[in-house]
């Protein structure tokens, strides 16, 4: 048996080693990202320099124009967006996600099965569709409609993941909490919920990700009121060649709220005690 | 073609639309006071919304729409999107009869299809209203064969001319100008290296300026490789449309005959897409990859020394800071097969602003097109985006484009527009074009002969119509 | 609690509530599948038997746009890159998103900092990654192709994206770079979810941290596995910005995909009728696999 300032040491070398891994991962994953990012203040003439130009005076030219353009109206109408059809999804599929994975239900796997079943299709081909349905009844160019266009894949989404996460929450707290007399609501407040935290934060935090990115849907069913990043993005493509600096600023700009929506989520989804510690 | 069969009666509505100027200016002093305000005046409050497509010469244009709603009351929402997304959301509100846009910014071939779809409305009326038409709007003065080729079908005209792309020569005057390097090509070619006017010189400069890394490039030793020409390539893009209107027809080829049948096989075109093909060995490895994306990036690089390209490319990369070679380039028109520069031909793709059939308000939008097209709207737009491309004739005089340090670009796009037509009205234009770049492209790879692409091409154009123009 | 257990062993949840509990909870949820996904495809399905140029409703046309969509070989062929994007993407994604999921858990400093690090190749818009990439690798001016690739002679004479050999490799290799963080942090959040006791009780079996990966995590973690798997799938299927940027579906046809044909049959060519036949072939080949996956899943891994 080794005494316990061996293991701590042990402990401390290993953990040392672990972190050097993970971070030359995100070097190596992160490198074009960190790429991208010296582009927000390089100067055009040498951005594509051959040979590569390493060091270079760094300038603001780049953000005018993205600000000029209302890039950060964009940046808003996203994240706006993003939050709204997650809390939707959320509030809707939870309980959802919870009776599919707790009861017997007639037809259970086909009505699973059904809900997958929204989001084979593949999204060009149905764009069309939703935009006449849209166009008819009035829906294009807004919150609601794009809202409601992106239940579709992230509501089906949300519930076959967080079902998984169902699963493993233990019957007996909420059939105790039961025969101690708590109403169903109260048991779903107070017990399940609480267990599930993890997984609703974490498959929440994915949706949001589907929303933010999504591009087709937000273009055809969006306009001028509801424009999102993915739309506004291309304008930066033109035929007189793409605004690589302003490309990168907006890019990278975009990354920050969801990095720190990220950061500040993650705590739910880590239960402070690692597994390494556990199995270690 | 369609596009022969319009031109007289463009002229009597032209007549027409002057006669009722002059007629209207005789009659007394009201209509002397033609003016957007008083034209306008029915219209005040009315919101029209314009779809266009955005480059910085839109963006520019998008600064002086303002001065419209000023002039007029009738409110602008200008929008401006990517290349793509105002194909795909303009024909989408277009063809649904949505009608959110009242005006939408149509490419030269995407006219073919809309108006086999119904979907535009013609402008005949309006023009003809002396209530909207400015009589001194001074039609004959817009750019030709661009505008008649582009705006007008079956008798009708359906916008003015708006937007001018049009294809040049561009190349680095830097390296033609080197003393070791016009002694080199003279040794070698036996004639003076100089930007090429012909197919011929454009081949024998692009084999002479692609050397290996190692090699000396005019005077200094190459530290990577460096190439003759650069062409788009990509599936997509324009790259059959620059084999099509600048190699095919320059050669006295074409697609279609004057009926629309399919030709795509015959020996001038096989002849001419082998000089197109020829090329791609002077190109960089990527051509296969590189759409308008790259053509720029790699032309600013400098790491290539004649390009085929857009002309308003040029404007992205040649100024100060947007390149290290910026101010050292020089322009031509697109070269020409030799001995045959009665029938050049210069890929471009002159667009329309067009009115949508759905739109409610025919009356402002027609106002505000007109008003887009007047010269003085022109001058500054030219003016403001110090250059541009121009739609009117009288604008190739202005100081900007006469004076400015790209008035040989200028003068290169000058020559360019006097050749480049609209395309012909195509209903399946986009069938054809998707298996034609594919086609195009796999010549340029060397996986298909010439001969056998022009085969392959000609039965896949058969497959899809056959005749090919719009009645 | 062990007597609780004993006592509900044989009379599970659902025999305590009303038997109308599990469908109200589950109700609002499948109105809105109706309403905003059901309705829709069945529109796509009616259209797919009437002539629809132009987006116009035209005449009812039989399964005249399924024989041409099935008689093209260039459907087929696009089928077939896809099966193949997938079968080599979605594996990578997982065993990768896995490793980094499992390397997350692993005591390391600073990793609340990490794992939003990592996971942004996949907040990142697709339009960028493709613009991204195409800074990287471009032909003759791309970052890796200039100082890396073509100085080394890595690919020869043609650069990666204009290879009909190497295109469809790369495009799966940023697909992969894109997504492997998605795969990674819901594994990572299914680790973390998991119990720990077991974990307790093999430490004390002294059960080795591969023993347990292999008795304990994998089965556990199964039913997300699965179908985080199977989602990412799908979704793989459908990949179309970053190609559209990268090869526009080139060189030749060599990477166009589904979604790049259903972009032409709809943007370009507007026939909205063959389109919509394109959706329902490929919807019901994945309804089908659905299907016999999740009949799988359930059966030999408990997964449902």
């Amino acid at each position: 048996m080794s005494t316990g300032t061996e293991r701590r040491q042990r402990a401390a070398r290993q953990k040392v080693a672990w972190t050097l891994l993970a971070v030359a991962v995100a070097l190596l994953v992160l490198f074009p990202v960190l790429w991208m990012a010296s582009m927000m203040v390089k100067p055009s003439d040498v951005m594509f320099a051959r040979p590569t130009v390493w060091l270079f005076t760094p300038t603001l030219e780049h953000f005018d124009y993205v600000i000029e353009q209302g890039f950060h109206l964009s940046l808003l109408t996203s994240l706006a967006l993003g939050a709204l059809s997650t809390a939707l999804v959320v509030v809707l599929g939870t309980p959802a996600a919870y009776a599919f994975a707790r009861y017997e239900m007639r037809g259970r796997d086909d009505l699973f099965l059904f809900i997958l079943a929204t989001r084979m299709a593949p999204p060009v081909c149905m764009v069309i569709p939703y935009y006449l349905i849209f166009a008819r009844i009035g829906l294009l160019d807004s919150f609601a409609g794009l809202t409601l266009a992106y239940m579709t894949f992230n509501l089906s989404f949300y519930i076959w993941v967080l079902r998984s996460f169902c699963r493993d929450l233990p019957v007996e707290l909420e059939e105790a909490a039961l025969l101690e007399g708590w109403s169903r609501l109260q048991v779903f407040r107070r017990v399940v919920f609480p267990l599930l935290r993890n997984g609703i934060i974490a498959t929440a935090m994915l949706c949001f990700i589907f929303a933010w990115n999504e591009f087709l849907f937000a273009f055809m069913l969006g306009g001028k009121a509801v424009k999102t990043l993915p739309v506004a993005i291309p304008t930066l493509i033109t035929t007189q060649g793409v605004r690589w600096g302003e490309m990168a600023v907006v890019g990278m700009v975009a990354l920050t709220p969801v990095m720190i929506a990220v950061f500040l989520l993650q705590r739910h989804i880590v239960r402070g005690l690692t597994m390494g510690a556990v199995k270690g | 073609m369609n596009r022969n069969g319009f031109t007289p009666r463009c002229r009597l509505l032209a007549g027409a639309a002057l006669a009722t100027g002059l007629l209207a200016g005789l009659a007394g002093p009201a209509s002397a006071a033609w003016s957007y305000a008083e034209a306008a005046k029915p219209y005040k409050g009315t919101t029209i919304h314009v779809l266009d497509e955005i480059t910085p010469l839109q963006e520019t244009l998008a600064k002086l729409v303002p001065t419209f709603t000023e002039e007029t009351g009738i409110k602008v929402e200008y929008e401006l999107l990517n290349h793509f997304e105002v194909i795909n959301k303009g024909q989408a509100d277009m063809l649904s009869g949505r009608g959110y846009y009242d005006a939408i910014m149509l490419h030269g071939f995407q006219l073919g299809p809309m108006l086999d779809a119904g979907v535009l409305r013609p402008i005949d009326d309006l023009k003809a209203n002396a209530a909207l038409a400015d009589p001194d709007f001074d039609e004959a003065d817009l750019i030709e064969p661009a505008y008649k080729t582009t705006a007008f079908s079956g008798g009708k005209q359906y916008g003015f001319l708006n937007w001018n792309y049009n294809q040049i020569y561009w190349a680095r005057g830097d390296l033609f100008g080197d003393p070791g390097e016009q002694a080199a090509f003279k040794a070698k070619y036996g004639y003076a290296l100089a930007p090429a006017t012909t197919f011929k010189q454009l081949r024998d400069i692009a084999e002479f300026f692609t050397r290996p890394a190692g090699a000396t490039l005019a005077g200094k030793t190459l530290d990577s490789p460096f190439y003759g020409i650069v062409l788009e390539g990509i599936k997509g893009g324009s790259t059959f449309l620059s084999m099509w209107g600048n190699f095919i027809k320059s050669y006295g080829g074409d697609i279609v005959d004057a009926d629309g049948h399919p030709t795509f096989d015959t020996p001038t075109n096989v002849e001419a897409i082998a000089a197109w093909a020829e090329l791609w060995k002077f190109a960089p490895p990527g051509t296969a990859e590189y759409s308008l994306i790259d053509v720029p990036t790699v032309m600013g690089n400098g790491i290539a020394a004649q390009a085929i390209a857009w002309s308003d490319f040029v404007l992205g990369i040649d100024r100060p800071g947007a390149s290290p070679y910026a101010g050292k380039f020089l322009y031509g028109a697109m070269p020409y097969k030799e001995g045959m520069e009665a029938k050049r031909s210069v890929e471009g793709e002159p667009s329309a602003i067009v009115i949508s059939q759905a739109s409610k308000n025919p009356e402002a939008t027609f106002l505000f097109l007109q008003w887009l097209v007047e010269k003085q709207q022109q001058t500054k737009l030219l003016e403001a985006g110090q250059g541009g491309v121009p739609i009117r004739e009288s604008s190739w005089s202005l100081p900007v484009m006469q004076d400015g340090p790209l008035a040989g670009m200028f003068k290169a796009m000058k020559s360019s527009l006097e050749v480049t037509t609209g395309k012909p009205k195509m209903p399946k234009f986009y069938e054809l074009y998707d298996a034609l770049t594919g086609i195009s492209q796999e010549i340029g790879l060397g996986k298909l002969s010439p001969a056998e692409g022009a085969a392959k091409a000609q039965k896949a154009m058969l497959g899809i119509c056959d005749p090919c123009l719009l009645k | 609690m062990a007597a609780i257990d004993t006592d509900l062993a044989v009379s599970p949840a659902s025999a305590t509530e009303p038997r109308w509990y599990p469908y109200a909870l589950i109700a609002p949820a499948m109105i809105t599948f109706v309403l905003v996904a059901l309705v829709p495809f069945l529109f796509a399905v009616f259209i797919s038997f009437h002539q629809m140029k132009y987006g116009r409703l035209g005449d009812f046309a039989g399964f005249e746009n399924y024989g041409a969509l099935l008689s093209d070989s260039r459907f087929w062929n696009s089928m077939a890159i896809a099966a193949l994007f997938v079968a080599i993407a979605v594996p990578l994604e997982f065993m990768l998103g896995l490793a980094g999921a499992l390397m997350l858990c692993r005591p390391i400093w600073g990793r609340s900092a990490l794992v939003p690090l990592l996971f942004i190749p996949t907040t990142m818009a697709p339009i960028v990654v493709g613009l991204l990439w195409k800074i990287m690798l471009a032909g003759s001016w791309g970052l890796l192709s200039t100082n890396v690739i073509e100085p080394l002679g890595l690919v020869g004479e043609i650069s990666i994206f204009a290879s009909p050999d190497l295109a469809l490799y790369a495009l799966i290799f940023v697909d992969v770079w894109q997504w492997t963080p998605f795969m990674m942090l819901a594994f990572f959040a299914g680790l973390q979810a998991l119990p720990v006791n077991p974990y307790r009780a093999a430490a004390v079996d002294g059960a080795t941290p591969v023993q347990a990966f292999f008795r304990l995590t994998l089965p556990m973690m199964a039913p997300l596995l699965v179908v985080i798997g199977l989602l990412r799938l799908i979704d793989a299927f459908k990949v179309f910005d970053s190609i559209f940027i990268l090869t526009g579906g080139g060189p030749g046809t060599s990477t166009e995909m589904p979604s790049v044909l259903a972009y032409k049959m709809t943007f370009e060519f507007w026939n909205i009728g063959e389109a919509s036949a394109l959706a329902v072939v490929v919807w019901l080949l994945f309804f089908a696999f659905c299907n016999v996956f999740y009949q799988l899943a359930k059966k030999k891994l408990n997964a449902f």
